[in-house]
């Protein structure tokens, strides 16, 4: 029996569907079988950020609808074995979905399927209704950013009145530079703020861009920092214990990196 | 006289007396006895559950009524009250939204000549433009949009969207594009998609894309000079 995360964050743009694609593909090269499902529907940008926008025959609303079966729909990424994206429809919007259709659909391919990522598009309405409909878990984004961390904080409070006990909080697009001269808020600061439990930080990476551009999620990087945080965050779902890694102090990672690129002096 | 001052509905449960709220309990008494007196016969021996709307009765007038109906149609009236359920709604005309074409055995056949539409205007990401016939596009198709006809699709500009030509199932439509570029090209039931590997193209190079077997093929359709 799979289990279905939902990635939600209320405020846009703070980085859902790349951390969607991220921790999927992640889950894939890990050996799990793994169903990306976007529910933007009307503003679909897993397809685009996955590579698979061609591919497209069929789309969730043709799923609820009953046009075609869900094994028609589903894409399979034929770079990572074991990874299946369901995409939303664009010629559509929200409310061609209904929360018991997402969770009849869920509970069929938690079935077969061992992690079913839902992207949830931004904001309260129907489509983030549907998504978080049939999850098991939820994984909170935010970044270091007021507004960011306010919107944070609703869905927090809305996934707990819909009984999604327990969501993660993904701190995204961190600047180490910016959080050492004081300009941003700190990982504790947010924490203080939203009190729920971390899963990962993701520190603010050019190659994220690049990455997306190009429909190749950067977890398969090696030489991204954005891909190893995502690593470890993948491990995390799967249960095992990774530390954090420390990007305030010197000791860290960011450091060792410099280092090793004389980009440091002491 | 008038004639609708009064009217009576039959529905499930029983009859509905339907009255206008302008006219004076006189009228109305007139108008449902006159009434009675052509058609009552119709309910003669009946068990009538009655109710009635449109205008507020006291209880004296209610009962004046009811023993009207008694009398005129020899029916026995089970009882005689005003009606509050909403009327009925007339079943609304629902706007249908455009649905896919189904493949079927008679497909548009207007190819060469027949109904064509012409949109002027950029086809954005989350448009829809469909018709069944021919369509012609005098502008982009930007990636995220849809064009759907049961006939031949040209678009006057670059195609960088969904493409579905003979949609209906008509292997015979072409697609035609100043810049033929799809993340999708459907042909009745054969679909395609542009290659991974994108190629960066300077110049517009009009295109067109046909189905031979279950292969697309595109070619330039203009005659080609070497510079």
């Amino acid at each position: 029996m799979g289990e279905v995360i939902v990635v939600t964050s209320g405020k846009g743009g703070v980085g859902k569907t790349t951390t969607t694609a991220n921790i999927g593909t992640g889950l894939a090269l890990a050996g799990k079988k793994v169903v990306l499902i976007d529910t933007d529907i009307g503003l679909r940008n897993l397809d685009v950020v996955m590579g698979l926008e061609n591919r497209i025959v069929y789309d969730l609303v043709d799923v609820v609808e009953g046009f075609c079966r869900v094994k028609q729909a589903l894409i399979k990424d034929k770079r990572y074995e074991g990874l299946y994206l369901l995409p939303a429809a664009q010629t559509r919007d929200k409310t061609a979905v209904n929360p018991q259709q997402m969770m009849k659909l869920c509970q069929e391919l938690k079935e077969e399927y061992d992690y079913i990522i839902v992207d949830c598009p931004a904001g309260i309405e129907q489509g983030f209704k549907n998504a978080i409909a049939g999850a098991d878990r939820a994984i909170v984004v935010t970044t270091p950013e007021v507004s960011a961390v306010r919107d944070a904080d609703r869905i927090i409070g809305l996934l707990e009145a819909n009984e999604l006990r327990n969501p993660k909080l993904l701190v995204n697009r961190l600047r180490v530079d910016m959080v050492k001269r004081g300009d941003m808020m700190t990982i504790d600061d947010i924490i203080d703020i939203l009190a729920i439990g971390l899963i990962g930080v993701v520190p603010d990476d050019e190659k994220i861009i690049v990455s997306t551009n190009r429909g190749e999620p950067a977890i398969n990087d090696d030489k991204s920092l954005a891909g190893q945080a995502y690593r470890n965050i993948v491990k995390r779902i799967m249960g095992e214990e990774v530390p954090f890694t420390n990007f305030d102090e010197d000791s860290g990672f960011i450091f060792k990196l410099k280092k090793l690129f004389g980009l440091q002096a002491n | 006289m008038e004639e609708n001052v009064i009217s009576f509905k039959a529905t499930v449960n029983g009859l509905i007396l339907i009255m206008r709220e302008e006219d004076d309990f006189e009228t109305v008494l007139e108008h449902v006895e006159k009434k009675l007196e052509s058609s009552g016969r119709f309910f003669k021996g009946a068990s009538l559950a009655v109710k009635y709307r449109g205008r507020k009765l006291s209880t004296a007038q209610a009962q004046q009524i009811a023993e009207l109906l008694t009398q005129k149609t020899n029916a026995e009236i089970k009882s005689f009250e005003e009606d509050f359920s909403l009327p009925e709604k007339e079943p609304e005309e629902v706007e249908k939204g455009w649905e896919k074409p189904k493949m079927r055995l008679m497909f548009f056949k207007g190819l060469e000549e027949g109904l064509t539409r012409f949109y002027r205007g950029t086809v954005r990401s989350g448009q829809l433009v469909s018709y069944e016939g021919n369509l012609v596009i005098i502008g982009d198709v930007n990636p995220g949009g849809e064009v759907i006809a049961t006939g031949n699709v040209i678009v006057m500009g670059s195609l960088r969207g969904m493409v579905h030509a003979g949609a209906d199932g008509n292997k015979e439509a072409v697609v035609a594009a100043l810049n033929l570029q799809p993340t999708q090209l459907r042909i009745a039931d054969v679909i395609t998609r542009s290659p991974d590997t994108k190629e960066a193209r300077q110049a517009l190079i009009p295109e067109l894309a046909t189905v031979k077997g279950d292969l697309v093929y595109i070619e330039r359709f203009l005659p080609q000079y070497k510079g």
